[in-house]
């Protein structure tokens, strides 16, 4: 009964509170939450601010339009962004969200360089900047390895997904190698791989789901 | 002028079908950013690539933002501006769009099958990036080092915050070469 009503309540605090939200006010916050964003980490502090502290978004919606920025193209935060905007007032609503979260950040990111542009040659500032890059790279690879290992373990351990865990694995390797190593252009690898491991995926459900056709699914 | 022309339809040549295979963000397509502004376009050397990389990670907001510093480094204000356009508003609108049949897929095979297809592929565009960037001609050993201890730490620490270790591979670096 508990959760039901809490459900309830999100939903009517949401409704209103939605309603009221304007262009000018989503955009402020949004910028607010891109300039503040050192070093990652804005999706956590877009839920903070808008499902915990504002209640714009249940947690069920919240997590669907992560789910949703993650797979398809475009940078996962401008993603959610938009959705979360729309979310809130339409189309209107995801202009101003993406506007916010780009707008700050760009011209900061130019004045940066600009800034760096004008030390350059420095020996210590090179060095430093070396050593971030290197870091940058660092923290790319343990991005990889972490949503790597998410698809390893939710597929592989579970043993009657083992064949999707494998085929996944492939995938993963195949696109490092061709993209990387070999480099071959981005776009058309994507295009061919994309579709090809989506299929892979839809087969193993498809069979997962003949196996045990109680399934809920 | 024309040359100015040329360069920024270039950049959207460039950057709006990146935009739209962008799956995962910013770093699946970095790979293919490094090949089209260091090798086929010469925007800027493989060195000044690296720098722009390091300085959109240490900015506040999206990494992705590495997308602008090519378009100003390659053609000024307007790049930039015309590349934030190129790179974010295609992928946008289609998120636009499909966020109003998304909840009419919840729960479905296809769903379902839609994310667990593109993961693998987003996370193999994550190492390739990563791969094409430690190639860059000043990383070295040393380079190698860091990036692999960060991701380590990465991995096993996770609540460590970015900036901490982008700054303890500045001060790594600065320790590193001044002794040289």
């Amino acid at each position: 009964v508990d959760t039901t009503d809490e459900n309830a309540a999100a939903g009517d605090t949401r409704s209103p509170a939605r309603q009221s939200t304007g262009f000018v006010e989503v955009f402020l916050l949004f910028s607010r939450l891109g300039l503040s964003s050192f070093g990652g980490g804005l999706p956590a502090w877009m839920h903070r601010a808008c499902v915990e502290q504002r209640g714009w978004l249940s947690e069920m919606e919240f997590s669907a339009a992560l789910a949703l920025a993650r797979i398809l193209p475009g940078v996962n935060v401008v993603n959610l962004a938009v959705l979360i905007g729309q979310r809130l007032r339409g189309f209107p609503g995801a202009a101003a969200a993406v506007m916010g979260v780009l707008v700050g950040p760009c011209l900061g990111v130019v004045l940066l360089a600009m800034i760096y542009g004008q030390f350059t040659g420095t020996m210590i500032l090179d060095a430093a900047l070396d050593g971030a890059t290197a870091s940058a790279i660092g923290l790319l690879i343990g991005m990889g390895f972490r949503s790597g290992g998410r698809i390893i373990r939710k597929d592989v351990i579970s043993a009657e997904r083992l064949r999707q865990g494998i085929g996944s694995i492939v995938v993963l390797v195949a696109m490092f190698v061709l993209v990387g190593v070999l480099r071959l252009p981005t776009v058309p690898t994507v295009l061919c791989l994309g579709p090809l491991s989506i299929a892979l995926a839809l087969f193993a459900l498809r069979r997962a789901s003949t196996e045990q056709h109680d399934d809920a699914g | 002028m024309m040359q100015d022309d040329k360069t920024l339809a270039a950049l959207v040549l460039v950057f709006v079908p990146l935009s739209l295979v962008s799956i995962g963000g910013g770093p699946s397509v970095l790979a293919e950013m490094q090949h089209q502004a260091v090798v086929v376009h010469g925007w800027m050397t493989q060195r000044e690539f690296a720098d722009l990389f390091a300085i959109s990670r240490a900015a506040p907001g999206p990494g992705a933002l590495l997308a602008t510093l090519i378009g100003w480094k390659a053609a000024g204000w307007l790049g930039a501006f015309v590349v934030s356009l190129a790179f974010f508003l295609p992928s946008s609108l289609v998120v636009y769009g499909v966020a109003r049949f998304w909840n009419r897929w919840r729960g479905s095979d296809w769903h379902t099958a839609i994310e667990v297809g593109f993961a693998p592929v987003a996370a193999g565009l994550v190492f390739a990036g990563a791969f094409v960037m430690l190639q860059w001609e000043s990383c070295g050993l040393l380079g190698w080092t860091t990036a692999v201890g960060v991701a380590a730490c990465r991995i096993s620490r996770p609540k460590i915050h970015p900036l901490i270790l982008l700054g303890i591979g500045a001060v790594a670096f600065v320790i590193a070469r001044s002794g040289e």
